[in-house]
């Protein structure tokens, strides 16, 4: 049941019948019911997946707040730890390591492989719990007592399969002071939820037409100019597609009087590779932060500690988009250019985005960089992606494979992402008069009726992930 | 959230449920080319009710031209909105649409394949294609018919959707406008000028079968040595498909739309003429007639006036044929001829 279908929309409509006119202590049940049976419509049997995760996290938080002694509050760390890791790597990591060990033993391919089907989500709601058991670990977050508050903290089904990650004192301050949503967040929700929609079905869906058609072969099209297309179109695709998924993700949540962390924060108009993780993927960075990169020693104990942070950090952060040397390089690419980057940074200068009047050359080469990466995210293999990097610096012909209306729409929502990041007019919009808003809503709901890309319901990118 | 939904029914409303939108539709598309046929007629001054209307899809032979300028005598103007493609669904809402008084026309002329109306493969209840056809023509009232006359639960959903939103269904069509817009609006106001003396003015194609033989029951044929092999195949195709055992779905499906354009044109004066098509190169053999098809039992509604089954038989020969089921130049003009005076015959002589 992908956010993009009817189906769904049927769904979140019941849901929100349900949850608005049932007394209020029966809602959580509400919603742990839906979350579940939404998680269920995609394979069934992985709910006892999602439940025994749920219950060994549940009991191992409850067992480390309980006891005094260091060394069990360690042995149910590590236990949770394990069994999160434990799964995520049999189920996502299992066939890379299995096709490498068999490629040094020169054994084919498939010598170990296992036929595994990878759960939904599994990235996003096994780090969601690890940050849960980790901050009481470090006593920044008390146990939840009562299993039916966490389960539905781990499935809530607007954030389950793609996040964003929500840390548990947002979650838990939310459900347990819980406010029927203002009007305000109800019109903030419902224009997510169609802005979230057009991104995915106007944008997304429409350059991902693009985007596979060049890299499912792309030997088909030699050339600079289809290989800059392409990847372009699939930095377009992946932006869009995970943004709009955030943004309905955070308007369903708002409709349920739930507030989650922002995600993106127009990553294109970065002008460092700094500046685009804090606007990329912002729940992740910030896990991987906290969990990872401040734990490693941050940037505490010199520039090569640093350097070595970053890249660790970047590295672990790229394989966990996926099993595959691809994802590893896409992660190292950017540890390296943050490396570079905070090398040759100005100490103490401001790590965000100022509109000088460098602004737009440091943008357009951020854009550039990102977009040269995402040739490794993209492309099939280690080998495809070599191959598009020659053909987009080495190769001068090849043809246009953008159309003139996508290019249009392209500037168009250039100029909104610029107006946004000056004026904040989504704020403004939702706030302003019924008139703005309803044009606005009409124009979202024009644009998903006339241009998006409705043969079939394509599923998010990060749905695989 | 209740502005929204107003600004985008309002939207909606404006771009596709008035003429704003379907004005600058790319006349080359389905939908296009059956309004460009659509506002040709609507448009073609009509002095007297001695009209006679041909509706159809591409085996609909009449090329009005060869009647009006070398037949005076007949006494009834001819035209047509035949079109490619079209089905009995389809001429239901084109007369609709060309004759809301239902009182524009002495007669239409309606034609079909076989009295017997074997089942096909193409299953007609089913064809989508029919709400492209007709996206510029069907308004919300079509909501309580048009949809129900699909059986699958997913077309009844696409087409009634297509009618509530018919951005849906131009999507193709408005993106390929955003690419041109400018070539597009020209292009769409040229054929709208122009396209009534191209279609009237058409002759047909010149090329011809000759030499071809068929062995009806042997299913095989000898083609003369020009023509190539993929139009042999096609041809071979054509005229020996390989049908499902008939359980009346075609003759219900028949029945339904006859009897929908029957029941519009009751008790207006116009009659209704159904007419077999030439079937092919050369004469098959006849099967044992089935009795309780449509077209044998509409022949006795009032006003509804069933041609002669062979009539049009001494045109299936292959001189006459361009292609298995299509008549070339001289087929075209033979035919306009021969109907239009055997309608003159059935009508009789104009009223002044």
């Amino acid at each position: 049941m992908l956010f993009n279908t009817p189906q769904f929309f049927a769904f979140l409509a019941i849901v929100l019948i349900l949850f608005y006119t049932a007394p209020r202590a029966l809602r959580k049940y509400i919603l742990l019911a839906a979350s579940y049976f939404f998680y269920m419509s995609f394979i069934p049997k992985f709910i006892l997946l999602l439940l025994s995760l749920t219950a060994i996290d549940y009991t191992a938080a409850r067992w480390i707040a309980r006891t005094r002694s260091p060394h069990s509050r360690k042995a149910a760390l590590v236990i949770s730890l394990a069994a999160n890791l434990g799964l995520l790597g049999f189920f996502k990591y299992y066939n890379f390591f299995a096709a490498n060990i068999a490629h040094l033993l020169h054994k084919p391919s498939d010598a170990f492989a296992l036929s595994i089907i990878l759960p939904l989500g599994i990235s996003f709601h096994t780090f969601q719990s690890m940050s849960y058991v980790i901050d009481v670990y470090r006593n920044e977050q008390e146990p939840i007592t009562n299993p039916i508050d966490y389960a539905l903290y781990i499935s809530f089904f607007p954030q389950l399969v793609a996040g964003p990650i929500v840390r548990a004192r947002e979650f838990f301050g939310d459900l347990y002071h819980w406010k029927r949503p203002s009007s305000d967040d109800i019109l903030r929700g419902l224009l997510l939820l169609l802005l979230g929609l057009a991104k995915k079905m106007v944008m997304a869906d429409q350059f991902a037409q693009i985007a596979n058609g060049y890299f499912q072969d792309v030997s088909k099209h030699p050339g600079m100019v289809p290989a800059w297309s392409a990847t372009i179109a699939f930095g377009i695709q992946i932006y869009f597609d995970f943004s709009g998924y955030t943004d309905m993700a955070i308007g369903m949540a708002k409709l349920l009087g739930f507030h989650f962390p922002v995600n993106f924060r127009r990553p294109y108009l970065a002008s460092s590779i700094t500046d685009f993780w804090h606007r990329w993927h912002i729940s992740l960075s910030r896990w991987l932060r906290d969990y990872l990169y401040i734990p490693l020693g941050g940037n505490r104990h010199g520039r090569l500690q640093t350097y070595r942070n970053l890249m660790l950090t970047m590295l672990l952060g790229g394989m966990w988009h996926g099993a595959s040397w691809n994802f590893i390089v896409w992660g190292g690419y950017h540890g390296a250019l943050l490396s570079i980057e905070r090398m040759f940074r100005r100490k103490n200068a401001p790590e965000g985005s100022g509109w000088t009047i460098f602004y737009p050359l440091q943008a357009v080469i951020t854009f550039g960089l990102v977009m040269i990466g995402w040739v490794f995210f993209r492309a099939a293999t280690f080998h495809d992606s070599l191959y598009v990097l020659r053909q987009m610096f080495f190769v001068p012909h090849g043809h246009q494979t953008i159309l003139r209306w996508q290019k249009g729409l392209v500037l168009i929502t250039l100029l909104l992402a610029l107006f946004e990041e000056k004026k904040e007019w989504f704020e403004k919009i939702a706030l302003g008069p019924a008139w703005a808003y309803g044009a606005v809503c009409a124009i979202l709901l024009l644009s998903v009726e006339l241009i998006g890309y409705t043969e079939v319901a394509v599923p998010f990118v990060y749905f695989q992930f | 959230m209740l502005a929204a939904i107003l600004c985008f029914a309002a939207l909606e409303g404006i771009l596709f449920h008035t003429g704003l939108y379907s004005s600058i539709i790319e006349p080359e598309s389905t939908t296009g080319e059956m309004e460009v046929q659509l506002r040709n007629e609507i448009r073609r001054p009509k002095h007297n009710r001695n009209q006679v209307l041909a509706v159809g899809h591409s085996r609909m032979a009449l090329l009005p031209r060869i009647v009006n300028q070398d037949m005076p005598g007949i006494g009834y103007t001819f035209a047509s909105i035949g079109l490619g493609g079209t089905t009995p669904r389809i001429w239901y809402y084109a007369l609709r649409a060309v004759d809301p008084t239902a009182r524009t026309y002495a007669a239409i002329v309606i034609p079909t394949d076989d009295f017997n109306e074997p089942d096909t493969y193409d299953y007609h209840t089913e064809r989508e294609a029919d709400l492209h056809y007709l996206l510029v023509r069907l308004a919300l009232r079509d909501l309580s018919d048009f949809p129900w006359s699909y059986q699958s639960r997913k077309l009844q959903w696409v087409t009634f959707r297509g009618i509530v939103l018919k951005g849906f269904v131009y999507k193709r069509d408005f993106l390929g406008f955003l690419d041109h817009p400018l070539a597009r609006i020209a292009k769409a106001r040229y054929v709208d000028s122009d396209s009534a003396g191209w279609y009237y003015g058409y002759g047909g194609v010149d090329e011809n079968l000759e030499g071809l033989r068929i062995d009806w029951r042997g299913r095989t044929m000898q083609f003369p040595d020009r023509v190539p092999e993929g139009k042999r195949a096609q041809i071979e195709d054509m005229l020996f498909p390989t049908l499902p055992p008939d359980e009346g779905r075609e003759t219900a499906y028949l029945r339904y739309w006859y009897g929908k354009i029957i029941a519009y044109y009751r008790g207006s004066g116009t009659k209704l003429i159904f007419m077999r098509v030439p079937r092919a190169p050369t004469s098959p053999p006849d099967p044992a007639p089935k009795l309780n098809s449509a077209i044998r039992q509409i022949a006795s509604e009032p006003d509804v006036i069933v041609l002669d089954e062979h009539l049009f038989d001494q045109l299936e020969h292959p001189d006459l044929f361009w292609d298995a089921w299509h008549l070339n130049r001289s087929g075209l003009n033979a035919f306009s001829r021969l109907l239009a005076t055997e309608v003159r015959r059935v009508l009789g002589p104009p009223k002044s």
